[in-house]
């Protein structure tokens, strides 16, 4: 028996030591073959050369005298401009974005990001939001495939409470009158380029149309559908807007209403049961399947992550959504958008274009909502103040705080916050069914 | 390019508009469907049935009352 054991042993060590010679054979024979690659490729130069050499690779010299043959990230020609000048323009821009966000407080959760990958994709020679470059990477990951607007989506899901909503339906329809922003627009896209100032497509108008929605992720869903190559002028148009809400919308809401108008006090919200919480979610989803298929990836996700909250049993899915996930995809999506602020593809006389009808989208949008409101009260039943209409736009939450700041600026007692969400949750559907209507066009 | 593009703008606001509104209707519909159906068939347990639930909804009466006084001292 020892004998045997002893055998085995030996065996074992003259099997990792042949093992082990083959290995050092193995290593040798490749240290060999890299040594002599590497004097292929590498000649000794003078040390003149070499400085020479290496003034000409700093981002110096990229940015005054760019190299000829450079592509941009689609593997396209750049004009001389992008590449010098064009660079150094939008590299400032992105520090414009900085103090907006830093100091102005312009939803930096996402402004942020954006700029920072503004200025990393205006890097010269890196190549960042190339195909090869991390900016690139994250964009093929979950941009260019609508991966990460969904996930958000889920996370807003999550965060998003129907009660309000529940407990008077009937304000959704200023969610809906809202979504006029979106086709009101993309009316005037049209018919700029029909006029021939711009050249849009349809396709390209119906993305920019949809910034009306004040909706960052529809924004950035339909943009990467329909026209990926102004998806960083729509996603900076959105987000910036979005964050000027309190700007932009009070002088509207003010001049289409009357001092009495602002002065109503709506009758306060009913108890809405869980059980009426957990089935709304999956009621919507259901009228989504019926009526527009192609809007479900947004809503299922938008629902799905409203249903595991609603569920309550899942607290550790629900705490996930709403904070590890959405902060995750925020830094991805901002990173990934703001590969597509590269000067060749933001510095093009259609972001100007953009920016406008963007400005326009939104106005009309919290005009039709408010005007909405008028409408529905000359029917009778309970009066409506029409300051919640404009928050049928989406953006959740800050165009509900904007209905209740200037409603409390009339009447101190006027709490209208929570019938602002209503028309505010209502709006964020509408734009999902709205997107969803614009795709199945272009199929 | 001779198609008309304006003219097909306002095909896609019309059928747009049309399809939001009418699903929001038809939401608004159900929502109210909805509840009717919960309040007649599942009414919510009343408050004392259960211990449990009512300390929770007296926990919401109490937050309730505390958000009103907060906010009627910051109108003060």
């Amino acid at each position: 028996m020892k004998f045997f054991v002893l055998k085995l042993l030996a065996l074992m060590l003259f099997g990792f030591a042949t093992l082990h010679a083959n290995a050092e054979v193995h290593h040798a024979e490749a240290t060999e073959a890299l040594s002599t690659h590497k004097e292929e490729s590498y000649h000794t130069k003078p040390l003149d050369e070499m400085i020479g050499g290496f003034l000409k690779s700093t981002g110096v010299s990229a940015l005054i005298n760019p190299d000829p043959d450079e592509l941009n990230a689609q593997g396209e020609q750049m004009s001389e401009f992008h590449k010098s000048w064009g660079r150094v323009i939008m590299i400032l821009l992105t520090f414009f974005l900085f103090w907006l966000a830093i100091k102005k407080g312009f939803e930096p959760l996402l402004l942020l990001p954006i700029a920072f990958g503004g200025l990393l994709a205006n890097i010269p020679v890196a190549g960042i939001a190339g195909e090869h470059g991390f900016l690139g990477v994250i964009y093929n990951m979950g941009l260019s495939n609508e991966l990460f607007p969904i996930l958000i989506f889920m996370g807003v899901g999550a965060m998003t409470d129907f009660g309000p909503l529940l407990s008077n339906p009937k304000t959704a329809l200023l969610g809906g009158a809202a979504q006029f922003g979106i086709f009101g627009t993309l009316v005037g896209a049209v018919a700029l380029s029909q006029m021939g100032f711009v050249d849009f497509t349809l396709q390209q108008a119906s993305a920019i149309s949809i910034i009306g929605g004040a909706d960052g992720p529809t924004s950035i869903f339909i943009a990467t559908k329909l026209a990926p190559e102004l998806l960083g002028a729509i996603a900076v148009a959105s987000y910036s807007y979005m964050a000027m809400v309190p700007i932009i919308q009070p002088p509207i809401m003010k001049a289409l209403t009357t001092d009495a108008e602002r002065k109503i006090k709506m009758t306060t919200l009913r108890h809405v049961s869980r059980l009426e919480k957990l089935i709304f979610p999956i009621m919507v989803l259901v009228l989504a399947i019926l009526v527009l298929p192609e809007s479900t990836p947004l809503i299922g996700a938008f629902m799905f992550g409203n249903f595991l909250k609603e569920s309550g049993v899942v607290e550790r899915l629900n705490d996930t959504l709403q904070n590890a996930l959405i902060n995750i995809v925020t830094i991805f999506l901002g990173l990934g958008v703001g590969s597509k602020l590269a000067a060749d593809q933001f510095l093009v006389p259609d972001t100007m274009f953009i920016m406008a009808l963007g400005i326009i989208a939104f106005s009309v949008g919290t005009a039709a909502g408010v005007l909405m409101a008028k409408i529905m009260n000359l029917f009778p039943g309970n009066k409506i103040n029409p300051l919640i209409g404009s928050a049928g736009v989406s953006a959740v939450p800050m165009a509900a705080r904007v209905s209740n700041k200037v409603g409390m600026e009339y009447d101190r007692s006027n709490m209208l916050l929570m019938h602002a969400m209503g028309p505010n949750v209502a709006g964020v559907i509408g734009s999902a069914v709205a997107a969803g209507v614009l795709i199945s066009l272009f199929q | 390019m001779e198609t008309n593009l304006i003219a097909e703008g306002f095909k896609f606001m019309a059928l747009g508009m049309g399809t939001v509104f009418l699903f929001l209707i038809i939401l608004i519909v159900c929502m109210n469907a909805m509840s009717a159906i919960l309040h007649k068939y599942f009414p919510e347990p009343q408050p004392g049935v259960t211990p449990d639930v009512a300390s929770k909804q007296d926990n919401k009466k109490i937050i309730a009352a505390i958000t009103a006084a907060i906010a009627h001292h910051r109108q003060a």
